[in-house]
């Protein structure tokens, strides 16, 4: 008995005496056997375009802070920033105590897309949120 | 006020009489931080500055008219408390515990403005008549906002 078997379909004996093939062989012999022209992926007259966004959007250069202020209570800061960034409490609270502490804390660095959404989101807390540019 | 049944989409919390007055009074306040406080950036220095802080400040405006609505809708409804013999009960889902937070903390951050942001410790020194409803408001605000993010932390336990 050959070490594989092959579709009755293609029609091709393997001798026995063969050694045993590698595991992709019986697709090499498939493809051996369908010569075809290539069709090319570009007809003629297309012009292929990638929009391209500004690198600046894109990198994450982009620093999500949060300032100190006497208003907002530290249960509830450390409970947003739970909820936006889904952190743990042990997170959470480490970047609660630094804004408390040290007068802010770098939440996130990302692109500024997204440390937009995440500022928005912290705003809608009412916690004084900026984004800057990581320089 | 405190929480007496909690399931896994429910909370279910006791009022006073007199708290779900003064409940229904402070959020009747909303929203109280002015148009166009928040700032998206402290340096200034980002691509399209003013184009995307006016985005933000739509954005907020958009997101402040939107809770306006709703909460008119969550305070007429009459359905919303339950009368008991001792006061009257509140029942919250966990989304709109989490969006009274935001509403509450709106009521007190904007008092904290309107009193001019006083600095921790400072800010009994400008108590009078001309601001005690500005003190009052920040303060319950906090209160209810401290009741219910215990109520959170006992979802977690």
């Amino acid at each position: 008995m050959p070490h594989f078997a092959v579709p009755p379909e293609f029609g091709i004996r393997i001798p026995n005496f063969l050694p045993p093939p590698l595991d992709n062989s019986r697709y090499l012999l498939y493809f051996a056997t369908m010569a075809e022209t290539a069709t090319p992926e570009l007809t003629p007259g297309t012009i292929e375009t990638t929009e391209e966004k500004p690198k600046s959007g894109l990198e994450p250069g982009y620093l999500v802070v949060c300032w100190n202020d006497p208003v907002n209570y530290m249960d509830y800061v450390t409970h947003v920033f739970r909820v936006v960034f889904r952190w743990t409490r042990k997170k959470a609270e480490f970047h609660m105590l630094q804004v408390h502490e040290q007068g802010k804390s770098v939440l996130k660095r990302d692109s500024m897309e997204k440390a937009e959404h995440y500022v928005h989101q912290l705003q809608k807390y009412s916690l004084h949120a900026t984004m800057e540019r990581d320089e | 006020m405190k929480l007496i049944r909690l399931t896994k989409g429910n909370f279910l919390f006791q009022f006073g009489k007199r708290e779900k007055h003064l409940l229904t009074q402070v959020l009747r306040l909303y929203p109280r931080i002015p148009p166009a406080t928040f700032r998206l950036s402290k340096s200034g220095k980002l691509p399209d500055a003013e184009a995307n802080q006016r985005l933000l400040d739509e954005s907020l405006a958009e997101q402040r008219e939107q809770n306006r609505k709703t909460l008119q809708a969550f305070l007429a409804d009459a359905r919303r408390f339950t009368d008991t013999e001792s006061g009257s009960r509140l029942s919250l889902s966990p989304s709109e515990l989490e969006w009274l937070l935001q509403i509450l903390n709106d009521v007190r951050v904007g008092s904290w403005i309107i009193l001019g942001s006083p600095q921790q410790g400072i800010e009994f020194k400008i108590l009078n008549e001309k601001t005690a409803a500005d003190f009052w408001a920040m303060e319950m605000s906090g209160q209810f906002q401290m009741r219910f993010l215990e109520a959170l932390e006992k979802r977690e336990v």
